[in-house]
């Protein structure tokens, strides 16, 4: 579905470059679960920018299905990420003036998103997370587990192949990541959404199938 | 919270559920351009209505020549301030007893800004049968005259403005007593006066005459009596504001003017053609007064709307990165602020017109002497330029806005 191919990743730097992605080489197949672990700094976030289009490489190539990701415009990036990724963050990166099911529904406002049924679509959705009835609730009248929850929703409203996640555990408690992982898993195994997320815990990184341990931008094992 | 009623999200509902959430940021963008237009519009209203008002005042006066006090100008004769310089009365006469020719009729004249019921009223003083052959409006139809031309004596212009019932009026006029007035349409609305209705001027009852048709010029916001009534109840002696006087055009050419300054010292002879370059001096200095005003909205404008934008872009750097992250393309990012300047730019059009007209129906009477009605015209102009200031405005904060990217999200750790 997603493909790597030596796929390089320089930041500019005043004190020299600094090598965020060497050579990474990874294929990733439809409903796959993949935890990326990785100590800090060892290119984790940088690897999934550039999966979601939404940072060049500096060299090598990605590519979705026969999509050329690393050369296509920000038009056809957006609509990439629109019609096909899922995003859920460590921060949640909710809208704080939105309320949950307008967090959900946010989405589908892009142009050309197209769907008409937002209402019941973001219902459902948020009944999947367990939250129909916080659904006029601002994100900050919520707990930390519920807006990840919402985030989840979100991530799923466009009915995504791929969702990319970033640490989607870290602000949470143990037992609220115990649900999060419960989530995924669900999402994995009954929708056959394919899932990349990014950990620092072991814990959350055993419900994958499959690992991948970056130090310093390269890949240590597992792939 | 918002009510629960749920409804699906669209670009334009996100830009409106965002300006809630920051409404006095919005607000405090919208000042300046407010403020600017306001000034605007009050002076362009102000100057339209003073254009119009002198053109169709010296259209319609029956006059061509005007003999006015030294060191008066033409503004002490339309706003009749209590302490307005004035002339002998005699002087009408030393004009009619001299060798003069080509002096047709000619009428004396004083004004002043008094109380009447109450209210601040411009009351001019007339000899009613001077006054009326010299002065054909008070018949006339139409609002707008032929353009300015000096004519040979009053029945061109009679013809020209329609007015036939001579004798009618003369009559009106030659009956005007000692404690009767004519009033102005619009002065007889604001005191609410009707024929033989009762009024008080400084302190004496008069009797109604007359309500005026309306001509569209001061006049319709006069309260007139008799010369002499009046230069006694304000104690002025026997002297007059102007002296109005309709003079045949080739006898203006052949040196009226110049005849008329060695007989009347002290005075200043003056011709239409005179009082209207004066104008239009004065017109182009309101419009050079507008064009700086408006380099200095444009600039003020679009620095406050692209003040309040970038302040605006700034604090939501994060939620632009969250909306590039799910698929917002950069170009919907930055259509979705430079729409947000627009609609204030909208708001500060419409805002700033209708401050603008009330500002200038407020300052008009104040300032100007002269009564000013909305310019339903210049709300489009407002608009629009305020839209296109803002759009100014606000384009390097969208610019900046399209291109934020979403790493802030996620590079936090
Ligand atoms: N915008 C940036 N400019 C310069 N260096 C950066 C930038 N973002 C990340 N880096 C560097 O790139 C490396 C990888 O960063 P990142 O992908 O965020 O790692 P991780 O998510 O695994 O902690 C780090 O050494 C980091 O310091
Ligand atoms: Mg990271």
């Amino acid at each position: 579905m997603l493909t790597l191919k030596n796929v390089t990743k320089t930041y500019r730097h005043s004190d020299g470059d600094v090598y965020a992605l060497r050579d990474i080489d990874l294929t990733i197949g439809a409903g796959d679960f993949i935890t990326v672990t990785g100590g800090s700094g060892s290119g984790k976030t940088t690897l999934l920018l550039c999966m979601a289009g939404l940072m060049r490489p500096t060299s090598g190539t990605i590519t979705f299905g026969d999509r050329k990701i690393e050369t296509a415009t920000d038009k056809e990036l957006s609509a990439y990420r629109s019609k096909h990724i899922g995003f859920v963050m460590q921060s949640f990166a909710l809208i704080p003036y939105l309320t949950a099911i307008e967090n959900v529904m946010l989405p589908l406002a892009v142009p050309g998103a197209g769907r008409t049924d937002q209402v019941s679509a973001a219902t459902d959705l948020l009944q999947l997370v367990g939250l129909e009835n916080r659904r006029n609730h601002l994100p900050r009248e919520l707990s930390a587990g519920q807006q990840q929850r919402v985030a989840v929703a979100r991530a799923m409203i466009n009915e995504p192949s791929l969702i990319l996640a970033d640490e989607p555990t870290g602000n949470l408690d143990p037992a609220l990541s115990g649900e999060i992982m419960q989530l995924f898993t669900e999402i994995n195994k009954q929708r056959g959404v394919t899932i990349v997320m990014v950990t620092h815990s072991p814990a959350a990184a055993a419900y994958g199938n499959r690992n991948i341990r970056l130090a310093e931008g390269r890949i240590l094992a597992g792939a | 919270m918002r009510k629960p009623s749920v409804k699906g999200l669209s670009v334009g509902r996100l830009i409106r559920i965002e300006f809630r959430q920051r409404r006095t940021q919005m607000i405090s963008g919208l000042l300046a351009i407010t403020l600017g237009i306001a000034v605007i519009v009050a002076i362009r209203s102000i100057s339209l209505v003073s254009e119009k008002a002198v053109a169709i005042n010296l259209d319609n006066l029956g006059a061509n020549v005007l003999v006015l006090p030294q060191g008066a100008t033409v503004d002490n004769y339309y706003t009749a301030d209590i302490d307005a310089p004035t002339l002998p009365e005699e002087y009408a006469e030393t004009i009619a007893t001299s060798d003069l020719t080509g002096v047709d009729n000619m009428s004396p004249k004083l004004t002043r800004r008094v109380n009447v019921n109450g209210e601040k009223i411009v009351l001019t003083g007339i000899l009613p049968k001077n006054e009326l052959v010299s002065k054909p409006i008070w018949k006339r139809s139409g609002l707008f005259g032929k353009g300015l031309k000096a004519s040979c004596g009053p029945s061109p212009l009679n013809e020209s403005h329609g007015y036939k019932d001579e004798k009618l009026q003369r009559k009106s006029i030659e009956a005007l007593a000692e404690y009767d007035c004519l009033v102005g349409a619009t002065a007889a609305q604001k005191l609410h006066l009707k024929e033989n209705s009762n009024l008080t001027i400084e302190g004496k009852s008069f009797r109604v005459e007359k309500v005026l048709p309306e001509t569209g010029t001061v006049d319709d916001d006069r309260v007139f009596a008799h010369l002499h009534t009046v230069q006694r109840l304000l104690g002025i002696g026997s002297q007059v504001s102007a002296i109005e006087i309709m003079g045949c055009c080739n006898a203006i050419t052949d040196g009226l003017l110049s005849k008329l300054r060695n007989i009347l010292p002290d005075t200043r002879v003056t011709t239409i053609g005179q009082i209207v370059s004066t104008q239009v001096q004065t017109n182009k200095l309101m419009k050079k007064l507008s064009v700086v005003f408006l380099i200095i909205i444009v600039f003020v404008g679009a620095v406050s709307i692209g003040n309040s934008m970038w302040a605006n872009v700034n604090e939501r750097k994060k939620e632009i990165g969250t909306l590039r992250m799910i698929g917002f393309p950069k170009t919907s990012v930055y259509r979705m602020i430079l729409t947000k300047a627009m609609v204030l730019g909208l708001a500060g059009g419409v805002l700033g017109y209708a401050i603008g007209s009330m500002a200038a129906m407020w300052l008009g009477p104040e300032f100007a002497g002269i009564e000013v009605s909305p310019t339903l015209m210049l709300l489009p102009a407002s608009v629009a330029l305020s839209t296109a200031v803002a759009a100014i405005g606000a384009a390097i904060p969208a610019y900046f806005a399209g291109r934020i990217e979403p790493f802030d999200n996620m590079q936090e750790n």
